[in-house]
């Protein structure tokens, strides 16, 4: 029960750094890139440390303390992550950076 | 003047290259150090230095002279930061300089600052290309702060067990200042910890290095002799080596938080250490 829980996490994070990574890529400016960075790091990490976690404690449960420092950082990326993505936009909107609208959205504008 | 730059730079280029070529080649069993050095390491240090952690016991004991140069070649690059990017205090520094009077938010503008005026109750500095700080950015740095701090120092005192030391540990507590500085402002930094601080926290990383060095040839043994501190407060060798590393990875990482420090207040305000960022 606990190992398909595991492997449903882990799968889960990795498909979120995929889809982050492709979206870092492909996105057209810097607003849409810094929230799929943004995303990745901290959902796709956190699940990620959290399969990592359950599969400590099944495998080597002598080694609390371990899991304790993952989840100790755990705690550390939920704060700091989703920080660093707003101080990027915010300093962005800061320098005057305009976010990019789809084309022909703002040709009906016009 | 450019030439015999590049001139002199091709020339040692050159020269290391050629020195590549009497360098083992990477895994040869037959290379010296894979011959003798590793076994006797492997097999005799911990009789040899007392201390359970290989790479430390090399660092540390083995290796002491070249830790304590490598700390002098940080203080020095501190000093040289400074020699040549501060400016005098007694300098004219042409520019606008806003202060905010605290009771009533009014804005004074002064023209240039060729006296700064320093602590005043009723007026407050004001960057001049000043941002509102966002209070996400700040109140999470407010909290996060305290524990990059801890963990730097965990970093420091678990040089002998685990991976760090001074160097490593050194550049974590100094990351804190800059994470202050940068979610604050320089000012709250230079408050914090200001110059006459920082040089003599520089300094003394690097006397007590060479005092824990000293120390051994005062009690008759050889320089950086960790085994000196044996019977210091009913100490045994082993615990006596184990406080020399300690003291020593401290005094590492006292130099190496003061002069990240320094060298980032100088780049940061183009020298004047004022304002900046």
């Amino acid at each position: 029960m606990i190992e398909t829980l595991v492997i449903f996490l882990c799968c889960a994070g990795m498909l979120l750094f995929l889809g982050g990574m492709i979206g870092i890529l492909r996105l057209p400016d810097a607003y849409t890139r810094l929230h799929m960075a943004g995303m990745l790091d901290t959902l796709g990490l956190l699940i990620l440390l959290l399969g990592l976690v359950l599969y400590g404690f099944l495998h080597a449960p002598m080694s609390l303390l371990v899991q304790f420092k993952i989840l100790l950082l755990w705690g550390f990326v939920l704060v700091t992550s989703p920080t660093a993505t707003h101080a990027m936009v915010d300093a962005g909107v800061r320098a005057g950076l305009t976010p990019w609208v789809q084309p022909d959205a703002k040709r009906r504008r016009k | 003047m450019k030439k015999t730059a590049l001139l002199a730079v091709i020339l040692t280029g050159a020269l290391l290259i050629l020195s590549m070529e009497n360098f083992p080649s990477w895994g040869d069993v037959q290379s010296p150090a894979s011959l003798h050095l590793s076994r006797h390491f492997i097999e005799k240090s911990y009789e040899q230095t007392l201390t359970p952690n290989l790479v430390t016991a090399v660092l540390g004991d083995y290796r002491g002279f070249d830790t304590m140069l490598e700390t002098v070649v940080v203080f020095t690059a501190a000093l040289a930061c400074f020699l040549v990017i501060r400016l005098p205090r007694d300098v004219c520094t042409p520019g606008l300089f806003y202060y905010r009077h605290t009771r009533t938010g009014l804005v004074v503008r002064k023209h240039d600052a060729c006296e700064l005026p320093g602590e005043n109750p009723t007026f407050e500095r004001v960057d001049s290309d000043w941002p509102p700080h966002d209070v996400v950015v700040v109140s999470t740095c407010r909290m996060v702060i305290p524990f990059i701090q801890l963990f730097g120092l965990y970093v420091v005192a678990h040089g002998h067990y685990s991976p760090g030391g001074g160097f490593q540990g050194g550049v974590i507590f100094a990351a804190s200042y800059v994470l202050l500085a940068v979610s604050h402002d320089l000012r709250t930094l230079v408050h914090r910890l200001n110059e006459r601080v920082t040089h003599l926290l520089s300094a003394a990383g690097v006397l007590l290095f060479f005092g824990v060095g000293l120390f051994g040839m005062a009690m008759g043994l050889n320089f950086l002799d960790y085994g000196a501190l044996e019977g210091v407060l009913g100490m045994s060798l082993a615990s006596g080596h184990s406080l020399g590393i300690l003291l020593v990875e401290i005094g590492v990482g006292m130099t190496v938080t003061a002069a990240l420090v320094i060298i980032f207040k100088l780049l940061s305000s183009r020298g004047t250490v004022t304002e900046g960022l």
